[in-house]
């Protein structure tokens, strides 16, 4: 049929034309008008159906008024029939024709106040962790937070974060969360559980609190002490258990018996030239790992020649982030480490005997030095032995070490790990009052005093059938209580099991009643830093799955009127702000997230000779290692901390700093006790401690002390989410009471079969490039330029400049800015808090285990780390004696090789360089990645096809490919594409932590670091937003920063704008150590690195042959 | 050899080619015509749960875009209003109209009111509306005379050209700040004139506050 003119205006655009006041309105299209002022756009068939037309017309089988057209009365009442055949035709098509989908705008129905959708919020809070606390500020989008980021305006952060912080909040989206509470293992109503702990709280106040205990997490928050002091003044004989299976309270308990006081030691490593580290990850493991990386990389600043970075001396038995950064490092088990301690300390008072005399290390030191000394020297064959050196050697390097350290009184530090016996730490805390760093370098505030019991007591009182009603606030205890305990069933012999959980995990069978845990970014509470200060804990949405804290259930037992945490915090905030009005305090504390000068002032201390003298006595005598009798490590994970991160996608994706595995734990041993025992990587072995076995996959790890093997915690765990089943072996089993960190006697064999490792990094040498541009601090003083000198391989190559001229160079002038990022190898420690900063940011998604072994990890940041041979045996050439173009070799050949077993580490962050000769843009065939004015190399995601021809030239290879759609797609099922399902809650949650400001991408398409481009335009927007009708439209210096470098603790990464001279990053890029990546390349790119320089002690026995 | 293909399979191939190439232009410029924005997108023109009319609030009574739409020169989303807002008259104007009833059961409730989204650009675009409203770009020049239309309807295509006409060209758009709002208003009645102070006044203008005008894809694709 054709359509006349008359038609025509019925249905053809022209009559959706503009309709002005008071003109005769024209239908619109071919759909039936509405009714007037109906509240729905009418669109079901229903109300279709309801016309009377339409009965008729479905009664015939041909539409009424086929045959009639000619008649133009009933050819418009064909048109109208047809049309809405034509629309019931097309009600698959969205239920409205073949029309554009409607979509809806769906605003408040009471505006709140001050809201502006689009506009994020920050909110300043805390992470609590492990009895201290991470002061952040969290960014809030629409209601929900969706980065977390350090809190500058506190007194002891400089913004920066650590792991943990940066990932937490995909916990708090986190679909295996525990979201309903249960009663037996069924779910009930809040008000049942409610009213029982209401009803536990009464009959202990009724018999005074016989039978009641307490099973918590160590955290100092001021709120629950309060609440724990208000229960034990009505229930005086509850008792109060704290439990955490990585146990940082020994700081506290050594220093408070080393000086019969109350304290706590706070490490100020930014006052210190000399620290030496026995065993204490710092930078890595320990508590407050953000705080000390921040001071300790202040010390390593060098602009100058004549600045003198600190120097790190470490004797560790498995190679840790802190152990990247030594100048000096000793492969020394574990198990050795009061020995060493002794050892040390014998030296170091000598040392300080010698510079100064006797008197002035003051007399509790005096009255040790005989005893010290006598101690000191019975271990030292037995050191050296463990150390695989000779008694020589070792004497040495103890000695010239002592002698560094007693150079610097009161600017050197002696810090002793976690996992050290307590008589290491009194040792330590003898040799820093000796050199006189008491009050400077370690200064110690007031801790208070722990009533508390620990997991044993508790276990026995179980046992014993004292306990009626157990109440487990956090924590996995089935999961992470030492095996000998046997806590499932041991729990189970409480009459009443309630726990707070977080998921419902191992410890869920055996509880009685499960109340959903709230997430600390849905929680008031409060916390203090580790300087003291109060921080607050405010939520930045309400608990989405009906969670509780742990102070409302411990106001509900309490019987207290106000259980909400809220008045609780704040009640709390009132007693310790001591100012009046305490609203306006508070709003001010909510506001900058701690309360200023709330720090404890920190007290003077003196050693106490008789604790010290009791903990010398029980230092034991060395005994020998061997293949037959290992030492077991059990360490702290870098990503998974003691298990509480298992379900963390991104936790379990990140790289370990040190092995790069993913999704995965390893038996971490040495080149030589593999080659002992006969063993190559991904073997599958057995560990056997006593009679307890484990299984899992070696990993020979360079730089590891002999007959020492590394277990982590937190992997394979029996009840655990979506994400981390099947992940690693679990080692709890082989840990007991007695030896919860260091164990000795274990046997290690092969167990038959291997397991598949995704390592990240596989490759452990430079092979002769370039890459990272390194020197000792001699070298650099002699030729400051050394980061600069061409390197004597690349210059082979033919091309000096580029055949054609660069557009860009044109296209800059441009520019308002011109932003460039400065990356200092010298500050970074390797810790990761980047890289994940950048997942958080970019809506970078995870990719399994799978696709990690192919080489698909996402990360736009990624961290190398390189391992450098010795540097006298890199003498006879860049890679003793082989040149560039020598066989690629990974660890499957690398690590039967000797050089591995004390290397060198150098850990670099690689993001996209941002090239301004870019080789990737030349070569995409669709313009989908260019330059624009400001020196980012831009990626335009919707006209990407996928050839991936831009990863194929990129030098550095940072970029990456979206194989299988990995934001939509579950881990795990990326081969199934669309038949692959995701269950909607976790879709749901998912879409909440993703960044609204940047394009989640889809499959086929390429992505890589972009400068954070919406932190730049969000910046440049405000700044125009601001200028308005006016010029003032460049960016204040240094207002903003990537993800990347705003989480960096140690300030390694440095973003800004090149074109203004004050910037930070400018000033960074004239230091004379500043140099290029593949320079020769001539990609110029705008992220350029500062040499790493280490400070090594002449003095030292193994610094003969340094560059 | 006998032959093996009919005669008629000669003239296969031109045909081939032939009804391969007339084909492939008539999608083409089908495609070309009917599916890109300027077609499909101009003239939308849902209608609205409630038939709110911007020619009698923001023509006939004058109310500033703003006043409604108040995070546009804050946020990069120009917000439609909350049904508290128009309450703010609503309480007493017309206080019982039917054709409110809506309004106030959602500014009662809580509940929203479900617009038609109209202007809308993809989600690889990232359109920021404060700093164009900031700078001297109207509400007009996107969105048309919003304060003559009875219910509003999608005036420009918002395609990618359609931004990037203006960003090549950001003299030939900007006016005073204070004038965004004010959607009849011209430099002259005169339209010689109006053009010529556009051109003058809108280069002083762009030179003076800097405007970048970006085109290049980092701009408006992250």
């Amino acid at each position: 049929m054709s359509a006349t003119a008359r038609d025509k205006e019925q249905i053809g655009p022209e009559t959706r034309g503009p309709k002005t006041a008071g003109a005769t309105t024209a239908a619109p299209g071919s759909c039936v008008r509405p009714q007037e002022s109906s509240p729905v756009y009418w669109r079901s068939l229903d109300e279709l159906a309801r016309t009377a037309q339409f009965r008729q017309w479905i009664g015939g089988e041909f539409p009424q008024g086929v045959g009639e057209w000619a008649d133009p009365v009933s050819r418009r009442q064909f048109l109208r029939l047809m049309s809405a055949s034509l629309l019931l035709a097309g009600a698959g098509f969205a239920g409205n024709g073949c029309r554009r989908p409607v979509e809806r705008a769906e605003p408040f129905g009471k505006m709140p106040e001050d809201y502006a959708h689009g506009v994020p919020r920050y909110y300043a809070t805390a992470m609590p962790a492990h009895g201290s606390a991470v002061p952040l500020v969290v960014k809030s989008n629409d209601g929900r937070p969706t980065k977390i980021e350090g809190n500058k305006l506190h007194p002891d952060s400089n913004g920066g974060t650590d792991r943990f912080a940066q990932a937490s909040i995909l916990d708090l989206y986190d679909p295996d969360r525990a979201a309903r509470f249960a009663r037996g293992g069924n779910t009930c109503n809040a008000e049942a559980a409610y009213d029982f702990l209401a009803e536990v709280g009464r009959k202990a106040r009724q018999n005074r609190g016989q039978g009641l205990c307490f099973l918590v997490e160590r955290n100092n928050s001021p709120s629950r002490a309060r609440l724990r002091k208000s229960l034990g003044d009505q229930c005086p004989q509850a008792r109060w258990h704290v439990y955490d299976p990585v146990d940082l309270d020994i700081h506290r308990r050594a220093a408070t018996l080393a000086f019969a006081k109350p304290v706590q030691p706070y490490w100020q490593l930014d006052k210190a030239n000399v620290v030496v580290s026995l065993d204490c990850d710092f930078l890595g493991s320990e508590g407050d790992v953000h705080n000390h990386i921040r001071r300790f990389s202040q010390r390593r600043r060098l602009e100058k020649t004549e600045d003198s970075p600190i120097r790190l001396y470490i004797a560790e038995g498995l190679m840790s982030v802190t152990g990247f950064n030594a100048d000096h490092r000793l492969r020394l088990p574990g198990s050795a480490g009061a020995p060493l301690a002794a050892a040390l300390a014998a030296g170091v008072l000598d040392a300080v005997w010698n510079r100064a005399g006797g008197a002035a290390a003051g007399p509790p030191v005096a009255a040790l030095a005989a005893e010290v000394r006598k101690l000191g020297g019975s271990n030292l064959e037995a050191l050296a032995k463990a150390a695989g050196v000779g008694a020589q050697w070792m004497a040495e390097w103890i000695g010239a070490c002592a002698k560094d350290l007693a150079a610097n009184p009161g600017r050197s530090l002696v810090v002793a790990g976690y996992r050290q016996p307590l008589e290491a730490h009194l040792l330590v805390h003898f040799m820093n009052a000796a050199l006189g760093n008491l009050g400077q370098t370690v200064s110690f505030r007031p801790a208070p005093e722990a009533d508390e019991g620990g997991l044993p007591e508790l276990a026995r009182a179980l046992d014993a059938g004292e306990v009626e009603t157990l109440v487990v606030l956090g924590g996995n205890p089935v999961y992470t209580a030492p095996a000998d305990l046997d806590w499932a069933k041991t729990q189970r012999r409480a009459r009443t099991v309630v726990r707070l959980g977080y998921i419902e995990d191992e410890t869920f069978p055996v509880c009685d009643w499960h109340l959903p845990a709230a997430h600390y970014l849905e929680s008031w509470g409060d916390a203090r830093t580790s300087d003291g200060t109060l921080v607050s804990i405010q939520p930045l949405i309400a608990p989405l799955f009906g969670g509780l804290t742990e102070l409302e259930v411990l106001a509900r037992i309490g019987g207290a009127q106000a259980t909400d945490p809220y008045g609780i915090a704040r009640e709390t905030f009132a007693g310790l702000c001591g100012s009046v009005p305490v609203e306006a305090a508070w709003r001010k504390f909510l506001h900058d997230g701690f309360l200023a000068n709330s720090a404890a002032q920190p007290v003077q201390v003196s050693l106490n000779a008789a604790a010290v003298a009791e903990g010398l006595a029980r230092v034991k005598q060395l005994s020998p290692l061997s293949k037959d009798r290992l030492e077991v490590i059990f360490h702290r994970d870098y990503s998974l901390d003691d298990g509480r991160h298992n379900n963390n996608g991104w936790l379990q994706e990140l790289p370990d700093p040190v092995t790069k595995i993913v999704w995965d734990n390893v038996v971490l041993m040495s080149r030589q006790t593999a080659l002992e025992l006969g063993l190559k990587n991904s073997d599958r072995v057995e560990v056997k401690l006593g009679e307890r076995i484990v299984r899992g996959p070696i990993w020979v790890q360079p730089g590891m002390a002999d007959y020492s093997v590394g277990l982590a915690l937190g992997y394979g765990r029996r009840q655990t989410g979506r994400v981390g089943r099947n992940a690693g072996f679990d080692v709890y089993p082989l840990r007991t009471t007695a030896n919860q960190n260091i164990a000795l006697g274990a046997t290690v064999r092969a167990a038959g079969g291997a397991c598949a490792i995704s390592c990240t990094q596989n490759h452990w040498s430079v092979e002769g490039r370039p890459i990272v541009r390194e020197a000792d601090l001699d070298h650099y003083r002699q030729h400051p330029d050394f980061a600069k000198e061409p390197d004597a391989e690349m210059e082979e190559l033919p091309v000096v400049a580029p055949l054609y001229p660069n557009p860009f160079d044109q296209l800059k002038r441009k520019g308002l800015h011109q932003w460039g990022m400065s990356i200092d190898l010298n500050r970074c420690v390797g810790c990761s808090a980047c890289m994940l900063a950048c997942q958080s940011e970019n809506n970078v998604p995870i990719v399994g285990k799978d696709q990690v072994a192919r080489g698909r990890e996402m990360h736009w940041l990624r961290i190398d780390r390189y391992y450098v041979g010795r540097p006298r045996a890199a003498k006879a050439g860049p890679q003793g004696g082989e040149s560039f173009f020598d066989t690629f070799r990974t660890e499957a050949e690398q690590q039967f090789e000797r050089w591995i077993e004390d290397p060198q580490v150098v850990t670099q962050p690689m993001p996209c360089q941002h090239c301004e000769a870019a080789p990737c843009e030349n070569v995409c065939p669709v313009n989908a990645t260019s330059h624009d004015q400001e020196g980012l190399n831009v990626m335009a995601y919707n006209r990407c096809v996928g050839t991936r021809y831009c990863s194929n030239n990129c030098p550095y290879k940072v970029r990456h490919f979206n194989f299988f759609d990995f934001n939509k797609r579950p881990v795990g099922q990326f081969y199934l594409g669309p038949f692959g399902h995701r269950p909607d809650d976790e879709w749901d949650l998912i879409k909440m932590i993703k960044n609204p400001d940047v394009t989640v991408r889809m499959r086929g398409v390429m992505e890589k670091c972009t400068f954070c481009i919406q932190r730049i335009e969000q910046a440049k927007i405000a700044q125009k937003d601001r200028a308005g009708a006016s010029g003032d439209v460049v960016v204040p210096t240094d207002s903003f920063t990537t993800a990347c470098a705003q989480a960096c603790p140690a300030e390694a990464i440095v973003f800004g704008n090149l074109n203004d001279p004050k910037s930070r990053v400018s000033r960074l890029k004239k230091l004379d150590r500043d140099y290029t990546v593949l320079k020769a390349l001539l990609t110029k790119p705008r992220t350029t690195y500062l040499a790493r320089v280490r400070n090594p002690n002449r003095a030292m026995p193994e610094t003969e042959g340094t560059r | 050899m006998s032959a093996i293909f009919p005669k008629w399979t000669n003239r296969l191939p031109v045909m081939i080619i032939t009804g391969t190439l007339l084909t492939g232009t008539a999608v083409v410029a089908g495609m070309w015509y009917y599916l890109t924005p300027k077609y499909s997108r101009v003239g939308y023109q849902p209608v609205q749960p409630v038939a709110f009319s911007h020619a009698t609030h923001a023509g006939q009574l004058g109310l500033d875009c703003r006043y409604c739409h108040n995070a546009v020169e804050r946020s990069w989303y120009s917000n439609i209003p909350a049904s508290s807002t128009c309450m703010n008259c609503h309480n007493q104007v017309l206080k019982d109209d039917p054709r409110l009833e809506l309004v106030r059961q959602s500014a009662q409730s809580g509940r929203p009111i479900p617009w038609v989204q109209i202007h809308r650009v993809p989600d690889f675009v990232y359109f920021n509306h404060s700093v164009h409203v900031g700078r001297g770009i109207s509400c007009v020049e996107c969105h048309g005379p919003v304060n003559r239309m009875e219910e509003v309807y999608h005036f420009q295509p918002l395609s990618m050209t359609f931004c990037l006409d203006c960003h090549r060209n950001p003299a030939a758009k900007v006016r005073p700040p204070d004038k965004v709002t004010d959607l009849d208003w011209k430099w002259s009645d005169d339209p010689e004139e109006n053009a010529r102070l556009q051109k003058a006044n809108g280069e002083k203008m762009v030179r003076d506050w800097k405007v970048e005008s970006l085109q290049n894809c980092s701009a408006c694709h992250r």
